[in-house]
């Protein structure tokens, strides 16, 4: 039981770890939340959904999500973070949670209200040192690593990652440097819809796919980037993993509903112990 | 129609009390509560579940304003702490984490099946048009004195220093004032607030679920205080009116073409109008239909 | 009657703002605090005003200690800092602004608020009195129902004064009082030290303008790299060759 729980939370984990990650780099380069974080991911299900209803390959379904999420973060930062990057952080919180309501509002008219799901083959589940594992876990497990290393790839290998993360690392020199590059800033955007875009697919695969889905899971991706510590893209995956492992295991005890209740305590409690999270940079949250 | 008016007054009342509790936090003070449903709710069950063991309605608004404040006291200590943006993740999430409690906690809230059968407020008036204007009544004056006390508010030395707390905390650090002190009080006065429409809201509607206590609640109460002018306690007003006018209309599209929009569609498209209100607002009008910003 | 800094070190990271910063005043002298870009200067007054903790040093004013004191109830122990970027509270006009910044206030509180409104409304007639004499002085009548907001840079820098005036200190600590500001207004905000500090408030000035500094008080702590330089009367420090080297980088005067 427990050992079926724990492989259910990994997966769980590399889902938020990847939803974290989004939210993470865009907090720590772009200094806000992005409370339309959630509602990019579910545009990546739905695309995968879509790409998968038509070939059947999850693979087409990861690339059709990761282009419909970074195009719709992308166009979410050039028609209105940008113009508000001056502004005082409040504007940007508020238009945040306004672009999340556009983009489930335009979902939820295309697609309808029903959920939907992936139809993905039934397998037996394949045994390994006594635990039952389904194999849809480690195809998705498999993803989920997959695309984190595309994504650190970016971020250590190429000079926009460097400069990123350089950003990310210190907000100070955001501050000095003025205005970023619109180049770094478009591939902070494009790189943070794709991460949301394969995390709002296997989200899908798993459960079920709903314009409300991307929003629920938000709470849980800003609670393990703040446990993770603000700016840290490996501070946000294993956050995301223990987070998710957590919720899983303790489901049992404290119920379906009280999972997201137990992020917001997480939360809270990083908030008020230890500010710059397990991994994050020397910066006051106040 | 009478009675349609008087139902849309009503509601649109509790929405002039939920705007003028935003106002105070973050029109004048600057704190971005995006949590604001969460007080709502806790007022609202509050006084449903003390009315119905048989507790007066007085008695039964007083302890919904009471319970909501003492729920802004834990948060506020967290505010204390954090910068803007932390703030508002912490309050959204607060908002929700009180939506899974009132689900989960069915012996006390009855889940998703809802409290029905809640006292109606003056029904020794019966449950007709007497009675509705009698709340009416009740809710206007309610408005009216949280109006003035938030005008004697801004216009007193603690509204001086809570405008100041928005424009420069650390200022005002420099001159020998603890923000903190201000910002519990606020945060507490708009949850009371919060807390007296949610009793309103349970004892007109007579009946509670979850589902009414959605995040899009907050959002509303945020667009009509945007567009009727941050900062403003006649704003406030004016927002709420506005506000109304897009429910009741939305509402109104769909009566008059229920073929064309399906109630699905109709809810999205409502979403959308707020999303793209809070965007173009910001873009555009911080300032809000009427006001200015800088002057209330 | 004094302030004393003693041995204030402060690092990020591996870079050391302040490494053993130590010195004393009067609390009722002028004392200045030169330095290059980046000396420390602005760190300085931050760890002292209470804004960012010390790894290491104490402040003491008058004799009590207040390294355990945050930078609200350290300016409510008599010190009052300046922002190198004015910090005015823009939406307020002029006077509110001064208003706000009166100690003691009863109307602060809801209760009293509510409950004693003439007892407010006697003490806002009085703090009002206090902040139009304030706005005389500083001659900003013209601009005293303005937002702060609007004002000039020069501008903002008196409404931080006059600020810290309405607050009742001992001491004032202005950071960067010149900078940005014309010079006609330069000397009028000097006449206004001078004045200020004949009737017992004590001034502990950052500032870039030497020539207007050396003018203005009778000693300075020149600062280079977190470290105390040199101490002395302005014309003393400027002829100490390393103090040149660092400040001037060797180049005359």
């Amino acid at each position: 039981m427990f050992g079926a729980l724990l492989v259910a939370g990994i997966v769980h984990g590399l889902i938020i770890g990847l939803a974290a990650l989004a939210v993470t780099l865009v907090f720590g380069i772009a200094r806000f939340p992005n409370a339309a974080a959630g509602d990019t991911m579910t545009a990546g299900a739905y695309a995968g959904l879509l790409a998968h209803q038509a070939s059947g390959s999850l693979a087409l379904a990861g690339g059709a999500a990761v282009a419909a999420s970074g195009a719709v973060s992308l166009l979410g930062y050039l028609l209105v973070f940008r113009p508000l990057a001056r502004r005082p952080v409040a504007s940007l919180l508020v238009a945040a949670i306004g672009v999340a309501f556009v983009i489930r509002a335009v979902l939820g008219l295309i697609f309808g209200h029903q959920q939907q799901v992936f139809q993905v083959p039934l397998a037996w589940p394949i045994e390994f040192m006594g635990l039952r594992i389904p194999p849809m876990d480690i195809t998705l497990a498999t993803v989920a690593a997959c695309a984190l290393a595309a994504a650190f790839g970016v971020l250590h290998l190429t000079s926009i990652g460097r400069q990123m993360r350089a950003v990310a690392d210190d907000p100070d020199l955001a501050r000095v440097s003025g205005i970023r590059p619109l180049r770094v800033m478009i591939a902070l955007w494009l790189l943070a819809g794709a991460a949301a875009g394969i995390a709002g697919l296997m989200l899908g695969v798993k459960t079920v796919v709903s314009p409300e889905m991307g929003w629920e899971g938000l709470l849980t991706a800003f609670a393990a980037a703040i446990l993770g510590g603000i700016g840290s893209p490996a501070g946000a995956v294993l956050a995301g993993l223990l987070l998710g492992i957590a919720q899983e295991v303790s489901t049992p005890y404290v119920g379906f509903t009280y999972k997201i209740a137990l992020a917001f305590v997480v939360m809270l409690a990083v908030l008020l112990v230890r500010p710059r999270g397990l991994f994050g940079r020397m910066e006051g949250v106040r | 129609m009478e009675a349609y008016l008087v139902a849309i007054a009503i509601i649109g009342a509790i929405y002039v009390l939920l705007t003028l509790g935003l106002t105070l936090q973050y029109g004048l003070t600057g704190l971005v509560n995006f949590g604001h449903v969460g007080f709502f709710a806790i007022g609202a069950y509050a006084s449903a579940i003390v009315s119905m063991q048989g507790v007066p309605l007085v008695a039964s608004f007083a302890f919904a304003a009471l319970l909501a404040a003492l729920a802004a006291w834990p948060i506020g200590l967290v505010a204390l702490r954090l910068r803007d943006d932390y703030f508002a993740v912490v309050t959204l999430g607060f908002g929700e984490t009180v939506r899974l409690a009132i689900t989960s906690e069915k012996w006390l809230t009855n889940g998703v099946q809802g409290i029905p059968g809640i006292p109606r407020t003056f029904a020794g008036l019966g449950v007709g048009l007497p009675g509705a204007l009698a709340t009416l009544a009740a809710i206007t004056l309610v408005c009216v004195a949280a109006a003035l006390a938030l005008r004697r508010i801004t216009r007193s030395p603690f509204g001086r220093v809570i405008e100041a707390i928005r424009d420069n905390e650390e200022a005002l650090k420099a001159l020998g004032k603890d923000p903190a002190r201000f910002k519990i009080q606020v945060l507490a006065l708009g949850a009371a607030l919060a807390g007296i429409a949610g009793a309103f809201y349970a004892h007109y509607i007579t009946y509670l679920s979850p589902d009414q206590f959605i995040p899009l609640v907050t959002f509303y109460v945020w667009m009509a205080m945007i567009m009727g002018g941050v900062g403003r306690v006649s704003g406030a007003v004016v927002g709420a009116l506005l506000l109304m006018l897009f429910l009741e209309g939305t509402r109104f599209l769909r009566d008059i073409a229920p073929d064309a929009i399906s109630g699905v569609a109709m809810a999205s498209l409502r979403l959308g109008a707020v999303g793209l209100a809070l965007i173009l607002f910001t873009l555009f009008r911080p300032q809000g239909l009427v006001g200015d910003y800088t002057r209330r | 009657m004094s302030l004393v800094v003693r041995g204030i070190t402060k690092a990020w990271g591996g870079f050391r703002a302040l490494d053993g910063v130590s010195f004393e005043m009067e609390s009722t002298g002028l004392l200045g605090i030169i330095g290059p870009n980046g000396a420390g200067k602005s760190t300085l007054f931050s760890v002292v005003s209470g804004f960012i903790p010390a790894d290491v040093g104490s402040v003491a004013l008058d004799g009590t200690s207040l390294d355990r004191l945050g930078p609200a109830a350290r300016a409510r122990a008599g010190m009052i800092r300046t922002f190198q970027v004015p910090r005015e509270f823009h939406h307020l006009t002029v006077r509110e602004n001064l208003m706000a910044a009166a100690p003691g206030q009863s109307g602060e509180g809801l209760l009293g608020l509510f409950l004693r409104p003439g007892r407010v409304r006697a003490e806002e007639d009085a703090i009002r009195a206090e902040a139009e004499a304030t706005i005389d002085f500083l001659r900003l009548a013209g601009v005293a129902d303005t937002p702060a907001g609007r004002l000039s840079g020069g501008q903002k820098k008196l409404v931080e004064l006059g600020r810290a005036l309405m607050a009742k200190p001992r001491l004032i600590l202005l950071d960067e009082p010149f900078a940005g500001v014309n010079p006609v207004l330069i000397e009028e905000i000097m006449a206004r030290i001078r004045d200020l500090n004949g009737r017992g408030i004590g001034f502990l000035v950052i500032e870039h303008d030497l020539d207007a500094l050396s003018r203005l008080v009778p000693r300075v702590v020149v600062m280079d790299r977190g470290r105390v330089l040199a101490t002395g009367t302005p014309q003393a420090v400027l002829a100490d060759a390393a103090v040149r080297e660092a400040y001037l980088g060797g180049a005359p005067a």
